[in-house]
Formats: structure tokens, sequence, C-alpha cells
């Protein structure tokens, strides 16, 4: 079985070799061990749950992928600030033996930092000056089925240990201190389309992860492991096996109609309703996780297959929504469905975040917030799910909902979105969410095929225009009114995420390697510094001494086909 | 947006692939593997580096798309005159086997009269239609996505052209889908690009 390998390390080779990596493949292979130095990894303080409950405060860690269990990416350090952000220099770079896409959210813990690649390799590194303490090779299965490329978001971590999602749809558990692995579980079937790529959460001696493979035609699920051994606590379908036709929505969010023939749809339904083990709702970023309710919010991707809605008749819940489970039992409390049968791919999964925004009558609530790949931020009561509002659109929305075609039917946003997984980021005080938008023009294609069984089943396909420019663009949206404070046009699509500090900074990476750091009140330029690669994964913060710290990986993107490369960058004030 | 010269510059970095790693098969599995697929050099070349462009290259290909396919023309989802009735004959482990020797030759670069302005055209056209989004930058391929790069410009052009017609279907509908609305003129661009690829 170890020669399926094959095709992977043929790419890695290639990879490795166009870097001018002189050492044979052979070195990159180690696991648990480092390959460019040997230096012995300092005294490591074990994260606990204190640390990760507080770390929304804690501007020397940097211990969630977004920062938080709420999942603002808001660092509250604020040494390097709209002041002096404009001296602001590379301390060091980091080179990954891996130039693939980077989507990685380093966390950084007492001066070391947890760095993954594509392909599901994982580094320890000295957070200050780049040396590195060891570096972990995942050994893959014998089968991979991913979409939209080999990548990896972060670990979570705790207790001396991270844990890592992989592409092969295991979940890993390694001592943070040596790189060793402690146990591997596997979540899903591969051959069935199910494969990892987001950051898990850890809470409460649990880790959470979701899955991909809304293209597959996977049954979406957020599951519970056992952070000590990694056994099954519990699992939560984004396909309920009942229900799942929900309430026959003629409109979506926020009023459109999207055109159903719902008497079709129903006539279908009534004939046959055992789709749903193939309905998709992949949930691809990392949950935000409420304490004192002990929720856990996440959204669902699109239903499978993508384009082609009529053998799939119904709502198809709860794809593209905003889901509420109970932390401990992973049962329902509520879920938001934005777009009922969705045919177009512009579903949930840009990662919800927990703040505060005022509700219909001024009145400051606590609310869960996310950006659509329609172009809209949605606000909704974090206890009920109710829709508060939704933000201004965000880039051009032409042709909404038109259906799906053989021969293509032109529809704006593109099916990248709007904001695709780029996470976003939220300021307290500017009450400003920071979006990572994309314009990508398309058309859509519709194709009327069967469930595969484990091939891509897309049910069609998405076309860009080749005469109509994309772009992309930073935007700035009040929580409290949707409407758009500032916006920063971008040369080309955004994808990555956003960071906001205490420093009155937003920090944004673009596919042609700029790395930009934007005044968070206005919008305006004040810093940028090109990494060489694409910028497409988002920005951390922390600090070692007295010293803080910008860190982003720039490795380029799979899929808007940004320039690879393989290094993180760390800057800091001279 | 500046995907074209992006494309360029992966391609340019991918262009030195060497398969360094690619057995793991052991020397005895290894000979029961190439006796095993001695039959298929007869038309694919040797070690499955077609030397006519009617034959696609299999050297290199991923093991998984080559078992994909060979299972499919067994069970009839795909037809062939000449590699239906080869398949019909296979059993699981033959179609393992052969997919993993395949995949653990070196692919070999192939000569043909390459149109600069077609090269050009194709990564347009390949750009627009998103094609590295499933068959990755360089068109190296992942899993069931086979690896087209450096692929023979005749047999490219005849599967795009097989799927637009619908005399290949066994893709799940994505590329009859994205087949259905290109032109002549991009089938052939779109050979000529992948096909100088390596």
């Amino acid at each position: 079985m170890a020669s399926h390998y094959s095709m992977y390390w043929r790419l890695l080779a290639a990879l490795a070799l166009a870097c001018g990596l002189t050492a044979p493949v052979a070195a990159q292979e180690v696991t648990g061990a480092a390959t460019t130095t040997t230096r012995a990894m300092p005294a490591l303080t074990s994260v606990t749950q204190s640390m990760l409950d507080g770390a929304a405060n804690d501007s020397k860690n940097w211990l969630h992928s977004n920062g938080s269990y709420d999942q603002t990416r808001y660092y509250t350090g604020k040494q390097i600030n709209t002041q002096n952000v404009a001296r602001l220099k590379p301390a060091f770079v980091f080179q990954t033996a891996v130039v693939e896409s980077m989507e990685t959210a380093p966390i950084v813990d007492n001066g070391v930092m947890f760095l993954t690649t594509s392909f599901n390799h994982v580094y320890a590194i000295d957070a200050k000056t780049g040396e590195e303490y060891w570096h972990y090779k995942h050994k893959l299965g014998p089968i991979v089925t991913v979409c939209c490329g080999n990548n990896n978001r972060g670990v979570a971590i705790a207790e001396g240990k991270l844990y890592m999602g992989t592409i092969d749809a295991k979940l890993v558990a390694l001592d943070a201190k040596t790189g060793k692995l402690l146990w591997e579980t596997q979540i899903a079937d591969p051959d069935k389309g199910y494969s990892e790529t987001m950051a898990p959460a850890y809470i409460d001696g649990k880790i959470l992860i979701g899955t991909n493979g809304g293209e597959y035609g996977i049954r979406g699920f957020v599951k519970a492991f056992d952070a000590k051994d990694g056994k099954l606590i519990w699992t939560f379908y984004t396909i309920p096996d009942k229900g799942h036709e929900g309430v026959w929505a003629a409109k979506d969010a926020t009023g459109r109609d999207m055109h159903r023939n719902i008497e079709a749809e129903k006539a279908a339904f009534a004939k046959d309703s055992s789709f749903y083990q193939q309905l998709g709702g992949g949930v691809w970023m990392t949950p935000a996780i409420d304490r004192k309710t002990k929720t856990v919010f996440f959204v669902v991707g699109n239903p499978s297959p993508d384009l082609y809605g009529a053998i799939r008749p119904g709502d198809n819940l709860y794809t593209d929504s905003m889901v509420a489970i109970d932390l401990d039992k992973g049962t329902y409390k509520w879920h938001y469905q934005y777009i009922a049968h969705d045919v177009w791919d512009l579903d949930s999964v840009s990662p919800p975040i927990l703040t505060q925004a005022k509700d219909a009558n001024g009145k400051m609530v606590d609310v869960v917030i996310h950006g659509g790949k329609t172009g809209h931020i949605y606000i909704h009561e974090r206890d009920s799910g109710k829709l508060i509002r939704f933000s201004e659109a965000m880039i051009p929305q032409e042709n909404m909902w038109v259906l799906p075609t053989k021969e293509g039917a032109r529809m704006l946003p593109g099916a990248n979105g709007g904001v695709e997984w780029s996470p976003m980021a939220v300021n307290p005080t500017t009450r400003l969410a920071y979006a990572a938008n994309l314009h990508q023009p398309m058309t859509y294609h519709v194709e009327e095929v069967p469930y595969p069984g484990g091939k891509l089943w897309l049910g069609g396909a998405f076309k860009t225009i080749p005469s109509e420019e994309q772009w992309g663009q930073l935007t700035a949206i009040n929580l409290d009114t949707g409407k758009v404070a500032w916006k920063a046009k971008t040369p080309q699509p955004l994808i990555g995420g956003v960071l906001a500090t205490a420093g009155g900074l937003v920090f944004n990476g673009e596919a042609n390697g700029w790395f930009k750091a934007y005044d968070a009140k206005t919008g305006h330029e004040l810093w940028k510094y090109n990494c060489g690669a694409g910028v497409n994964a988002p920005a951390v913060s922390y600090m070692v001494g007295n010293t803080q710290y910008i860190a982003v990986a720039a490795g380029g993107n799979n899929q808007i086909d940004a320039k690879r490369g393989n290094s993180v960058f760390v800057f800091a004030l001279p | 947006m500046d995907m074209l010269k992006t494309t360029i510059l992966i391609l340019s970095v991918l262009a030195c692939a060497c398969p360094t790693q690619a057995q793991q098969l052991d020397s005895t599995q290894m000979a029961a593997a190439r006796t095993k697929a001695q039959v298929c050099f007869a038309c694919h070349g040797p070690d499955g580096n077609s030397t006519v462009g009617e034959y696609p290259i299999l050297a290199g290909q991923s093991w998984r798309y080559i078992y994909i396919e060979l299972k499919d023309f067994k069970e009839g989802r795909r037809s062939d005159e000449q590699m239906s009735p080869v398949a019909e004959k296979l059993s699981t482990e033959d179609m393992t086997l052969l997919g993993e020797f395949f995949a653990a030759q070196k692919q070999a670069p192939i000569k043909f009269p390459v149109d600069s302005a077609k090269v050009d055209a194709g990564r347009k056209t390949s750009d627009a239609v998103l094609c590295p989004m499933c068959h990755l930058g360089g068109f190296v391929g992942q899993n069931e996505i086979p690896r087209v790069a450096g692929q023979w410009p005749q047999y490219i052009k005849k599967q795009l052209a097989d799927f637009k017609a619908r005399r290949r279907t066994n893709d799940a509908g994505n590329m009859t889908s994205v087949a259905a609305t290109l032109s002549d003129a991009d089938i052939e661009n779109l050979s000529q690009y992948i096909g100088n690829l390596y």
C-alpha cells in the first residue's frame, strides 16, 4: 500500500527541488525530528484550559488559530501601532521543506511557534529567531481525496499536546515538546471524499473537528474526540436523518427569490428522500465556542452535488447554515439557513465570530456573526440565532439567483464568494468587522449526474469569464449598522484571512506577495512588504520578551492558483 | 488578475519534476507487476511511456486514476474497442498492481511541434475554466484526478472532444460540463499547453 504514496512523493520531490533544496528528499521524511537544526526546545509551558479561556486578552501568546474561542482575531498588544508600523521590518523568515499552498495560522506558546504546511507537516521553531526544534511529517494513507488543495490551517494546542486534522481524514496528537506522534484516529473514510484541513478546537479535554467533502457527496459532521486517546465522544451530523427538507423556503436570508420549483421538488422528495447520506454539508473551519452557555457555533458548507439540485429536493438542511449545538452532548440548539437548496456553491465557510452588536432596538447584545460567500456579513442573536441584520453587499451582486444552465449562466458573486474560508477579524473599539473579499465573475453550469461513489461530484462546473476583471477587497463593516465603513481594493481576489490589533491596525495579505497593514478606522494603507509568494494565510501576533511580532505564511494558494512559496515571515519593529 | 504570470511561475517551478521517491513495491512485486504490464506496453510504450500520440502515457500517472479507469472499462462505464476487452479480464488485484506499477515509472518528456501562440492561449483557457482547482498547478493531478502534464496532445484532444460529445461520460459530469463550452480551438490550444508541460 505504501506505493500509493508515489504521486505525493513526486510532487513533494519536484517542489523541494524547485526551491533549490539540494538535500535528498529522504531528509525531509524524518518524523519527529528536526531537519535543519538539532537544537533542543527549551522548557515549554503546558497550555492550560484557563490559558485557552483567557486567550482573547493574552498579548504574549497566540493559542487558538483564530486567537480565542470567540475567534475575533483581535490581538490586544499595541507595541506595533498606527504611529510606528511604517518602520516594521522582517525579523526572520522560516522556510519549510514544502513549496505548496500555505493556509496555516501559527500557534505561539511562550516563544515557541508551531506551524503547518500542505501535506500535514508540522514545525516547531523558536518564535524569536526562527531556529527549528523539530519537524513532523504525517504518514499519509493510500487514499487522499481533497477539493481545493492539500492544505492545512493549523494545530490546536493544550496540555503539552498538539492536535492536527489530516488530508487523509485522521486526527493526530503530537507531543508539543518533541513532535512525537502520541496517537492517531481515523475520523472518516477518505475513499468517500472525507478530508481535514481545518485547525481543530480543544476544550475541556475534547477535540472538536468538522470535515471537508461537500464536493464528493459526503455526509458532513462535527465530531468530538477525547483529547487523551482519540476516542469518539459524540457526532453531530450536519445533515439530519429526518427533516432535511426544511420549510421549502422560497427566499434567501436577504429576501431574494431563489427561483425554486418547489412543487417539483416536493414530488421528487415524496418518491425518494434517502439521499441524505450523500448530501454534503462539510464544516471547513474551526467552530467558535461560548463557554458561558456551553454552545458550539459553526457554519455548514454546500449540499452535494454543488450545482445539480434536482437530485436532492428540499432545503437540504443544515447546508449553507449557521448551526449552534451543545458542547457536552453535541445536540442541536438552533440553526439559521442562508440559502435553501443552494445550486451555486455560495455556501458558508468563513468561521463564526462571537462578539457584541446593537440589536434592532439599539441595545448591545451578544451576537454570532458570519461572512458569507454571498458577500454579506450576517449578524445573529447568539441565544436564538435570530438574524438581527445583514450587511450591505461588500462586492457586486448581479443576476441573483439565476439558475445554472448547461451552457452556463452568469451570476455575481462567483462561486468562491464573497468571503471564502478566510477568517474575518473584529475590533471591538472601532465596532468594525474586517472581511477579505473576492470578486470573480463566473458562469454556473449544471450537469445531471448521479452519485459517482467517491469521485469529484460537482454536478456541473464553474468557469471564470476571461473578459471580466477579477479583483479583491478588504472591507470594514460596522457591526451596529451593517454599513460599509471603508473598502480597500486589491488587484487580485483575497483568500487568507485578517488580523486586527489594539494598535489600531488591520493586517491582510494578497496573492501577489504583498502583506499590508491598514489603519483600522480609515482603511488607509500604512505599510507593506512583498513576501515573494502569495500571502494567502491569516496573520497572527505575539510577544517574546518585550518585542511584539507579526507572523504570516507566504506559500501561495491552490484555489486561486497564487504563486507558491514555503515560508513564514515574521516582522517586528527594529 | 495576474493569474497568467502566476501560472507561468508555478509551471517553471514544476518544470524540474523528477520522480525520486516513486517505487515502494519490493523487487519481487515489481517484477510481477512488470510481467503483468507487458501486455500494456504494446500500445502504451515501454514502462508506459507511449511513443504514439493516439495512446496515453501511463508512466507517472496516479495509481488511483489508473485503477478507477480500468475498473470503469471493465464495468462498462467507459468504453474503448481496444481497452474494454483487455480490462474485462482483470481482477481487482491486477488493476491495483498495474496502477502501482505505472505510478512508479518515470514519465519521459515528449516531442511534438509546439505552437507558442496556442500554448499561450491554452494557458488562458485553463485559467478561465479553473483546471488547476482539480488538476492542481502544473496539471500534476491528485488522487483520482489524473496527471495530464506532458501528455500527448492528440490524446488530450480526443478526450476533451469525447467529453464534449458525451462519448466519454465516466467523469461524474465534471469534465463533460467543462468541455461543453470549449470550442475546437480551445481544445487544440489546451492540448498544446498541457502537452507542453513537464
